[in-house]
């Protein structure tokens, strides 16, 4: 089991009041599983993700990621556990705009101490895979929505994780840019690699083995897709 | 790891040129004036350094005791002293008398006055002497040798070993043979020669320098290394009382280390001197490098919303807390490395300004370890300081918030960053403050009726046949219809000269403890120097008829008890004939001592010539060294104005007064750089709300003034800390003069109305540019 969540709360207190994101979530992902998660603004999706994503530590309940105790790690130790592990795929990209193509996707391999041919053997085999190698010396501003996304998924994969976290990765794009991540991502999924999706649109959700809905911090509905890609 | 933290920080300063640019410049001022300051301080501490036995030489100034109190005097030990210290003493393994003089060199048609030392033979083992030729073993007692710097040497002959051996003619009465050419000395020593020549010469003839009594000499002792100090001194101290049976006066040691730096005795007690200033000049460096790297905190922290997005990426990419400090530490060094490397460029270019006001010649040198060390300290030192709390604070940065875009500048720092503005500020104001009441203070002084006219008088050193022929030269000098009059005195207008002690005068009470000024001079010196009798006559024209008569200064007077002076008598035979009025010497910040004049001109070492007023100067000192010329063939005209000579007792004064003026440019300067990055960025932050403002209708001004307000009261705030501060240092420091001003409100407020007048004009560049721009652009952008 990849990630198994057990009664998880999570709540944000400012000076007058305390919200709760999330109540009480219990989640189970497989290994190799594709799931999108979706619900209405403010249901607590990001926040489940950010958890998930060890960028965030729950209130109470349990994370238990691949035999790992998430909840109540210091962050330090939570990076250590993220680096390698973990890609992460934003809806605004997050580039470091003053960094190359190259040299972005080659961060995640520098945090994790790699030797600087077996770097560049790894970017340059990611770059050619997602047809965005011809940029490499480009910096993130020169590039399209779509070709930013790729650099962006590029990074994410870069390090051959087990879990990609993608906060809606289509949000900043036109649908066919949209749909060509979306592939990348399922070719990534079918070649092992465990996902999970933000997501507020149906087409994307379309592609996730199952779809979990929040409503106001809790899981309301679970659901199986039969055909992968089957809308295309 | 480090070299793409290198590739990141140098992107990152090259993108935001603007902003990179005015850090660099900001620090690299503050590191130019820092440096600046640390060579002066460099120099100051190097004073006598060239000296190889700097722990074991000391100077021996004597304490004396007038009215009840101790005063410590230079250049005034006796005779016999030296030679008693080095028999009489254990510990004392050298000694030897100096006596400072003025020789005129003649070597065929050349001539020149030099400052020297008459000295024992110890002197030349204790001081460090580079003999170029000549000068060892050469036998110190003769009475007819003399050794000369390597510059007086090129001077009188061309190159330095053509004149060893040579004759020269002294003050056109004796010839010596140049024993020896030794380097010159560096130019930061104290006790300084051009030559030096065997003391012998100058006690011929003198039978007074025998005995005690007469103290007149610069006397210096070696210790042995074994010696220990205290029990030294202790003898030292008991032995002048003892041969002179008057416990009233003693010398004692004064160590070579304190003779730039401390060399200020109030009650016989050293209370330190220009060490004070060094500390100052010290921490005042300090200070604008402070302020400089406050402009760079503020900057990178204001600008930390933009890095945010960045912080979060790296976290979540696997970057520690660690590794981000380190990013951000390698993009403040790389900066200060810049403005070090520009700060050393401006550093050549300002330094020889620098010189002239301060009158030294510091160089900065490219081959001295010890100012590359101090180069990379200050590449350090600047870089820490200013990076630390800018990578601590950003690298605090949680990635969720920072996805999320919930990040906001936290008000902690927010309130940082203003307290360091308005330090900066605080530092700015002291300083207009400073120079301000500094500035008010010389002036003061300056503007003070001193009881004579120093204006357009022209002192000339009496040498030759000056006296023997003062008055043809009177006559001429006034036929020519240039000058207006001539008189000598034995001692300069502005100084203390000989004085005396133990008077009595008819009526006189408390006689012994008045210390008194005695000068000599010719009929018409007061007239020459415009100073006013306010009782009785001057002196008349026959020297004869008032040989044993004399004038005294009010203060004088005063002592003599109530009613007239004149006809009273001094000793009870000198008669006084008039009262002048009192004029100040020696300390321009005191009052006017008692004075007794003599009508006696054969003593006389200067001559003053007051020239006409409205007639050119060229032509008035033409006249001069025409007549001179005639009169007094065998020496060069020299000569020196006394106002000039007078401008020259304010030095130090000006020195604080020029300096504080300039670290008062270069603080507001930095403090202004600042401000301006500062409102740049958060005028571009609010682009939006000045956007949405315009188009709901308000008025440029209404803009201007709300982008202005949060600095402007930053800088009122400023002033409000800055006022006691200023007030309460500058209260110290003219407390040092007897002679000062009060301190006036209009000092504060005009250098507060200064600083918000700048402030405004800094920020109101930024906040006008925003307030005209076109809204619909910036509301676009969003």
């Amino acid at each position: 089991m990849m990630i198994t969540i057990t009664n998880l709360k999570k709540s944000f207190r400012t000076e007058e009041v305390e919200t709760l994101a999330l109540n009480n979530v219990n989640l189970k992902v497989e290994d190799g599983e594709f799931v999108a998660i979706m619900g209405p603004s403010g249901c607590g999706k990001s926040t489940l993700l950010n958890i998930i994503g060890m960028l965030d530590n729950p209130t109470d309940g349990s994370y238990n990621f691949a035999g790992h105790e998430v909840g109540g790690l210091k962050e330090s130790q939570r990076t250590q556990l993220r680096k390698g592990n973990l890609g992460f795929v934003f809806q605004s990209f997050n580039l470091i705009d003053e960094l190359t193509v190259y040299e972005n996707v080659e961060l995640p391999l520098i945090y994790l101490k790699m030797g600087k041919s077996e770097r560049k053997e790894k970017v340059m085999k990611v770059l050619e895979r997602m047809k965005i190698a011809h940029r490499e010396k480009h910096f993130p501003q020169q590039l399209s929505g779509g070709q930013q996304q790729r650099v962006a998924i590029s990074r994410a994969v870069v390090t051959n994780p087990k879990l990609i976290l993608a906060d809606e990765p289509t949000g900043n794009l036109d649908s066919k840019n949209g749909i060509e991540v979306m592939n990348l991502l399922t070719e990534l999924n079918q070649e092992g690699t465990t996902i999970v999706m933000v997501t507020h649109s149906d087409r994307d959700s379309h592609y996730a083995h199952r779809v979990v809905n929040l409503f106001d911090g809790q899981i309301v509905t679970e659901s199986q897709n039969r055909a992968i890609g089957a809308m295309i | 790891m480090f070299k793409n933290h290198l590739k990141i920080a140098w992107r990152n300063l090259w993108k935001k040129k603007d902003y990179g640019l005015l850090n660099i410049f900001g620090l690299s001022i503050g590191i130019t004036c820092a440096c600046i300051i640390l060579l002066w301080v460099e120099d100051e501490l190097n004073y006598d350094t060239y000296i190889s036995k700097q722990d074991q030489i000391y100077y021996l100034p004597t304490n004396q005791k007038y009215d009840g109190e101790w005063r410590t005097f230079f250049e005034a030990t006796p005779g016999p002293l030296a030679e008693n210290l080095k028999n009489e003493v254990p510990g004392i393994v050298r000694a030897a008398r100096t006596k400072s003089d003025n020789l005129l060199f003649q070597v065929g048609d050349h001539s020149f006055t030099k400052n020297g030392r008459y000295v024992d033979p110890d002197f030349l083992e204790m001081f460090d002497f580079h003999f170029l030729e000549g000068g060892k073993a050469v036998d110190f007692h003769s009475t007819d040798i003399i050794l000369i710097s390597e510059s007086l040497a090129k001077n009188l002959f061309g190159e330095s070993q053509a004149a060893h051996n040579k004759t020269v003619r002294i003050n056109n009465q004796s010839t010596y043979t140049i024993a020896g050419i030794y380097k010159d000395l560096p130019k930061n020593v104290t006790y300084t020669y051009d030559w030096v020549a065997p003391f012998e010469i100058f006690a011929q003839g003198k039978a007074w320098i025998k005995e005690y009594g007469s103290n007149f000499a610069d006397t210096f002792v070696e210790l042995s290394p074994q010696a220990n100090f205290d029990e030294v001194n202790r003898k030292v101290k008991e032995l002048l009382p003892a041969k002179t049976e008057d416990d009233e006066i003693y010398a004692f040691l004064h160590p070579l280390k304190d003779w730039h730096l401390r060399s200020t005795f109030e009650g016989g007690i050293n209370v330190g001197g220009q060490i004070v200033y060094v500390k100052l000049f010290s921490l005042i460096a300090l200070v604008i490098l402070l302020v400089a790297c406050i402009n760079f905190m503020n900057l990178a922290t204001a600008r930390s919303e933009k890095r945010a997005g960045e912080v979060g990426v790296r976290k979540v990419l696997g970057s520690s807390r660690q590794g981000l400090l380190s990013q951000f530490m390698t993009e403040a060094l790389l900066a200060s490395f810049f403005a070090s490397f520009l700060g050393i460029l401006l550093i050549k270019l300002v330094l020889p300004y620098f010189n002239t006001i301060i009158g030294k010649s510091l160089t900065i040198s490219f081959f001295d370890p010890k100012h590359w060390m101090v180069f990379l300290a200050i590449v350090l030192i600047c870089g820490i300081v200013a990076g630390l709390y800018p990578a601590v604070y950003l690298s605090s940065f949680k990635p969720v918030s920072v996805l999320k875009g919930t990040i906001k500048t936290s008000g902690g720092a927010k309130a940082i960053r203003k307290g360091l503005v308005a330090a900066q500020f605080v530092v700015s104001i002291v300083f207009i403050i400073s120079t301000l009441i500094v500035y008010q203070q010389v002036q003061h002084v300056k503007s003070r009726n001193l009881g004579y006219d120093k204006d357009n008088v022209v002192r000339i050193p009496v040498n030759g046949d000056i006296i023997k022929n003062l008055n043809p030269i009177e006559e001429d000098m006034i036929a020519t219809g240039n000058i207006e009059n001539i008189g000598v005195s034995n001692s300069t207008i502005l100084s203390g000269g000989n004085n005396t002690s133990g008077l009595s005068w008819q009526g006189g009470v408390n006689t012994e403890g008045v210390l008194v000024s005695i000068r000599q001079i010719s009929t018409n010196f007061f007239n020459t120097m415009g100073m006013q009798l306010v009782e009785g006559r001057g002196f008349s024209d026959n020297p004869a008829q008032d040989s044993t008569n004399i004038i005294v200064s009010e203060s004088f007077a005063k002592l003599m008890g109530p009613g007239s002076a004149i006809g009273k008598t001094v000793e009870n035979d000198y008669p006084v004939i008039g009262v002048v009025k009192d004029y100040l010497y020696d300390d321009m910040y005191g009052s006017g001592d008692p004075v007794i004049f003599f009508n006696d001109p054969s003593e006389a070492r200067y001559l003053y010539v007051k020239t006409k007023n409205g007639v050119p100067t060229e032509r008035a000192l033409a006249s001069v060294e025409g007549v001179l010329k005639t009169h007094n063939p065998a020496f060069p005209f020299e000569y020196e104005f006394v106002d000039d000579a007078y401008e020259a007792k304010f030095n130090k004064e000006r020195l604080i007064g020029n300096l504080s003026k300039v670290f008062a440019l270069i603080a507001i300067a930095i403090s202004c750089l600042g401000l301006f990055g500062l409102s740049a960025f958060t005028t571009d932050q609010r682009r939006k709300e000045i956007g949405v403002r315009k188009v709901l209708g308000s008025s440029i001004s209404g803009i201007v003034g709300l982008l202005s307000k949060d600095f402007l009261k930053l800088v009122v705030l400023a002033f409000i800390l800055a006022v006691p501060i200023a007030w309460y240092l500058m209260k110290n420091w003219l407390e040092g003069f007897a002679y000062r001003i009060s301190i006036n409100i209009w000092v504060f407020i005009i250098a507060g109305f200064a600083a918000v007048t700048i402030a405004l004009l800094t920020i109101s560049i930024q906040a006008f540019n925003a307030a005209t721009s076109n809204p619909v652009k910036s509301l676009r952008t969003e």
